[in-house]
């Protein structure tokens, strides 16, 4: 086993990656590896011909991975947009993966990204003892995205300063990036666009101008619909991490990961499973991606101090930890929640200790 | 001689255009169409040129109007394109379905009850194969859904030889294969698929050579490949009942066009259809900018490169989705993505306007009418109301002729439960000759409109004969006083004379002074606002005449051994009575109520709220004196009562029924001591239990009412006037501050000098 913590996703997956490409006959759009419909079976999962499986990467709406990959067919940029932990850089991730086999053309928006992280910078030993050249040149992901006809990445698009993310107008209309300094520019090969992803959750983020807004067709992705695709998301994500981390711990049973992801959706929802009562909702997200990372810390913990096990005072600490973000108002809501809802629900009695006894 | 025939999908625009082809290939020289051969008469009027389909076809049985069929038809529907072709080609044109005079018939005949002969009885699960064909081939084919199925097979298909045929076979194949059933619905079948194949019959006995038969898919094989001998379907035809019945063009909408109104033939777009009806080419450009300019109204940026955008993006979906052409589903999430930034929220107005679409048809008015819809269409061209399905509000001013005949039109048909008009909210405090009314014609209101035929030939015949009829039926006083008021806001002088005695001989009979009291406010208001509405509000005198005496004398009991509940409800119910009366302005009623007053107020037993309620009215009519409403405070307070009871009778006194006012406590000292010794009166506990509605009483006060109290209640003594000091006045500034006060006051400036 590699000894890297988290291999990219072409790594990881370049069995399947490869298969599909030798199965996959359908026309290519120029610079791709895989056709469109290859791709939408390589994020949602299926099997190909030869009897290869391939794992879903995606649970969730067909339609909406169409989509992405038909706005990547065109010449538009894709916007991922979705409160914290729906998938939007798991599905950029993957979707650069399998159409250009490299989704390591990355930029990290945050509220100091610079002009020089979508444009290119310059190595200043060079530039001081050569001038400007193309030797001194450092250029940008985007940048050799463009030259490479490869998907390009924007995490964060919205905590970009304005001015900045406005530089990707050019590339994204004229598909080129002028050089002034050099006198040339460089023109972006068949196959380059941009996946960007952003969260509509934040405040204080930068949102877009409207300029740069129509360059993007955007595409929300939804917190799963059912408890069932939700439950099914954290146990192959938690089967995936805990190979990853190499957990000693057996894999948590589906009823422990069905009460994780039941309390998450009431929590969110404000209202029970069986719509009869409501509850209110604490201030955090509580996504998926939070339920999959309490079950992980649970088993951890199950590995390491108890029996192996994942047992509900594994997860309570974890639990506590997700849901109360304010520690004054979320308490108030998480106790209310354990004495009206956890404490007189059938079988969930070592849960609600196990809770009772964290919070205290 | 020969029978061509046509299985359709009704409302399909590729079917339409098909059988357009089709039938310009093949030249017929006689159509027959699925449809009841009621209306055969009424085919003319489809190319008239004020006919603008959406529109459907109406049968109903002249004596019981409610009973009614409709034939539903837009522009893309092949059964409206094929008429079309054959009134333009000259060549007849009948229908040749069951005719519903039979249908209706057997609606009542023990025919419809006996079973059907079965070989086989088909298992759970399969019963749709019958409803949903389409469902079962598009399944064969791979596809979940028979809409989208048929729709791209059939409908977005451009080329359309042999579909015909091929329809045909699919369908002789499925009816082959499916298992018959046994309903009602299924026996009909049966001898509409007679009547069908006698018609064609007849048709080859007349003469015609070349006969095409357009009909739902359903029907098709049955229809191609008829039996030799005519005999089984003669004798299945022959002594079915018959009723009478008239037929007649309505105006349809889209919205009703849909499955999801409930019509079983229905689609589920419409406006997509006759974008595709239209350019069958470029249907997906022309929907793409009418969503844009619909986006553009709603505030999107919507440009014209965005366009551009949703188009391609439209394209390379159906490409991803292995689609020849872009269906609805692509052009939807196209917009969505590139349109609508992402939301879902505005694809709800797409769906409604682009998808199903608002639009509704129009007939000629030579189709001929009911009489109750030709008094109607009457008054509207009268009144000058267009018919539209569209929201509209109007503000109408009573005191002019035109507006007034518009109010009554209305609420006569309301009364007839046609809610065209609304009536609006701010009808009262704009004043009460103003009326406001949200008006929107719906097609099933036409609808309506004839199953309502049978109460009278016009509009205010039969508004009147319902709502007598209704008022018989009646039994509860409030609604019949909400009636009463209909019938005079509709200007009926004839209805209202009945509505108004079984009004009176309702409330003589009775029992519950409550119903009663709640009665009273409502007509007070008719009363006192009649002469506005120049109806005649005489009989209505005569009824409150008769109320009031009541009320007064059946109060004092029903205020006894009330709950604090009850003794709330009974509060309210003084307050609007008290009201109507002094609205009433008869000097018999104000004395009888006043005396009735006194005498509860010194009723031993009354909930304290009520008591206390009743002296402040006392005080407030000036019936008493000062005095003696201290001294009715005093003895209401007195320590001896059960301070719960004190409280409510403040509470009933400083508030009444409504919003209170502190300013008689702070105003007359007498009243404040009293209270004021009450409070401190209280045992800490006691003063602790009644703190929440002493809470709720005076917080029902202005706060700068409360915060007088406060001061005055610290001062521990009533203050009248603040208190003035003269420490340091400048005698030389005083004359003109007299001066400018004397002018202000309009006194002689010279007299206050010289004083």
């Amino acid at each position: 086993m590699s000894t890297i913590l988290r291999e990219h996703a072409e790594t990881q997956f370049a069995d399947e990656l490869s298969a599909l490409a030798q199965a996959d006959e359908r026309p290519r759009p120029p610079n791709w590896r895989l056709s469109p419909q290859t791709v939408a079976l390589y994020l949602l999962g299926g099997t190909l011909p030869d009897g290869t499986a391939i794992s879903p990467k995606y649970i969730g709406s067909r339609r909406l991975i169409e989509i992405a990959i038909a706005t990547l067919a065109t010449e538009r940029a894709l916007l991922l947009l979705g409160v914290p932990g729906t998938a939007k850089s798991w599905v950029s991730e993957h979707l650069a993966a399998a159409i250009s086999g490299d989704s390591t053309r990355l930029v990290q928006g945050t509220a100091g990204t610079p002009e020089e992280a979508i444009r290119y910078g310059w190595n200043y030993a060079r530039l001081l003892a050569e001038g400007p050249t193309p030797a001194a040149l450092v250029p940008s992901p985007i940048m050799r995205a463009m030259q490479q006809g490869t998907i390009a990445r924007i995490e964060e698009l919205t905590r970009i300063p304005a001015d900045v993310q406005d530089s990707l107008i050019t590339v994204l209309s004229e598909k080129s990036l002028p050089i002034p300094e050099l006198g040339q520019e460089v023109q972006a090969v068949k196959g380059f666009n941009v996946i960007a992803t952003a969260n509509d959750r934040d405040r204080g983020v930068n949102e877009l101008s409207s300029a740069l807004k129509r360059r993007f067709n955007t595409v929300i992705l939804p917190l799963p619909d059912t408890a069932d695709a939700e439950v099914e998301i954290v146990r192959l994500r938690v089967a995936a991490l805990g190979q990853v981390l190499e957990l000693p711990a057996e894999p948590p049973a589906l009823a422990e990961i069905r009460r994780i992801v039941t309390i998450f959706r009431e929590l969110r929802g404000g209202v029970t499973a069986d719509g009869k009562s409501k509850i209110k909702s604490p201030s955090g997200t509580l996504s998926t991606a939070e339920a999959i990372s309490v079950v992980v810390g649970g088993l951890s913990l199950a590995a390491h101090y108890g029996d192996g096990v994942l047992r509900s005072h594994d997860m309570a600490a974890g639990l506590l930890g997700a849901v109360v973000k304010d520690p004054v108002q979320d308490r108030l809501v998480w106790q209310e929640y354990l004495e009206t809802v956890v404490k007189e629900r059938d079988g969930w009695k070592d849960l609600y200790r196990a809770c009772r006894e964290v919070t205290g | 001689m020969s029978v061509h025939v046509f299985g359709i999908r009704h409302h399909g625009p590729g079917s339409a255009r098909s059988l357009r082809q089709a039938l310009a290939s093949l030249a017929p020289d006689i159509l027959l169409v699925e449809g009841p051969p009621e209306g055969d008469g009424l085919l003319p009027l489809v190319t008239s040129p004020q006919m603008q389909p959406p529109v459907a076809l109406l049968i109903y049985r002249p004596d019981q109007p409610a009973q009614t069929a409709v034939y539903p038809f837009a522009l893309f529907s092949p059964e409206w394109q094929a008429i079309t072709y054959a009134l333009q080609q000259g060549i007849p044109v009948q229908f040749m379905d069951l005719p519903q005079a039979q249908v209706m018939a057997l609606a009542e005949s023990p025919a419809l009850a006996e079973p059907l002969a079965l070989e086989e009885t088909p298992p759970d699960g399969e019963t749709a194969v019958v409803q949903d064909p389409l469902r079962w081939l598009a399944e064969a084919a791979g596809d979940s859904d028979g809409e989208t199925w048929w729709e791209r097979m059939v409908e977005q298909r451009q080329h359309s030889d042999d579909l015909f045929t091929a329809i045909l076979e699919a369908m002789t194949a499925l009816r082959q294969s499916a298992i018959p059933l046994d309903s009602p619905w299924q026996r009909q079948e049966q001898w509409r698929e007679a009547a069908m194949r006698q018609t064609i019959r007849a048709a080859q006995r007349a003469g015609y050579g070349r006969i095409a038969v357009v009909c739902g898919a359903w029907h098709a094989p049955v229809l191609a490949d008829m039996p030799a001998s005519a005999q089984a379907d003669r004798d299945l035809l022959k002594g079915l009942a018959k009723v009478k019945v008239a037929a007649t063009w309505i105006p349809w909408s889209y919205s009703r066009l849909t499955a999801a109104s409930g019509y079983g033939a229905g689609v589920t777009s419409p406006r997509w259809y006759e974008h595709l009806w239209h350019h069958p080419q470029e249907a997906v450009y022309h929907w793409c900018v009418a969503a844009a300019h619909l986006l553009r109204g709603e505030g999107f940026v919507a440009s014209t490169a965005q366009v551009i955008d949703t188009a391609r993006l439209t394209h390379t979906l159906s490409a991803v989705r292995h689609l020849p052409t872009p269906g609805l589903r692509e052009l939807l999430d196209a917009v969505q993505t590139t349109l609508a930034a992402g939301q879902s929220a505005p694809m709800l107005l797409v769906q409604r306007q682009l998808i199903v679409g608002n639009a509704m048809g129009a007939v000629p008015p030579e189709a001929p009418t009911v009489p109750l819809q030709q008094d109607l269409t009457a008054w509207q061209k009268r009144l000058r109301l267009p018919v539209t399905e569209t929201a509209k509000s109007y503000d109408l001013d009573l005191r002019q002729p035109n507006d007034l005949a518009r109010s009554h039109l209305w609420h006569r048909l309301r009364l007839l439960d046609i809610p065209w008009g609304q009536p609006g909210q701010a009808g009262r405090a704009k004043g009460t000759f103003h009326e406001v009314w949200r008006v929107q014609w719906q097609p099933e209101l036409a609808v309506r409109v004839v199953e309502t035929a049978v109460w009278g030939n016009t509009v205010a015949e039969a508004a009147a004969a319902r709502a007598v009829d209704l008022a018989q039926k009646t039994t509860e006083l409030p609604a019949l006083t909400g009636l009463a008021q209909q019938v005079l806001l509709a200007d009926l002088p004839a209805a209202a004379a009945a509505v108004v005695a079984r009004l009176e001989s309702l409330a003589a009979l009775t029992r519950d002074t409550a119903v009663l009291m709640d009665t009273l406010p409502e007509l007070a208001h008719i009363l006192r606002y009649g002469n506005v509405r120049q109806t005649d509000a005489d009989m209505v005198a005569q009824v409150v005449d008769g109320i009031v005496p009541r009320i007064c004398i059946g109060l004092p009991g029903a205020c006894l051994s009330l709950n604090d509940e009850a003794a709330g409800a009974m509060n309210g119910r003084l307050g609007r009575v008290a009201e109507a009366i002094h609205l009433l302005q008869k000097n018999a009623h104000l004395t009888a109520w006043q005396e009735t007053i006194r005498k509860l107020a010194a009723q031993a037993g009354l909930p304290g709220l009520l008591a206390g309620h009743c002296c402040r009215m006392l005080f407030d009519a000036g019936v008493e004196e000062r005095t003696e409403t201290a001294r009715r405070m005093s003895f209401a307070l007195s320590p001896a009562n059960e301070p719960a009871q004190a409280a409510a009778w403040l509470d009933g006194f400083l508030r009444g029924s409504g919003r209170g006012s502190g300013v008689l406590l702070l105003h007359d000292a007498a009243l404040w001591q009293i209270v004021d010794q009450w409070l401190g009166s209280l045992a800490a506990t006691a003063f602790q239990a009644q703190l929440p509605l002493l809470r709720r009483t005076f917080a029902s006060f202005p706060a700068a009412e409360r915060r007088q109290m406060g001061e005055q209640a610290r001062r521990g003594r009533p203050q009248t006037a603040t208190m003035f000091a003269p420490d340091h006045v400048d005698m030389t500034h005083v004359p003109l501050a007299l001066a400018v006060a004397a002018q202000l006051l309009g006194l002689e400036a010279q007299g206050v000098t010289d004083g």
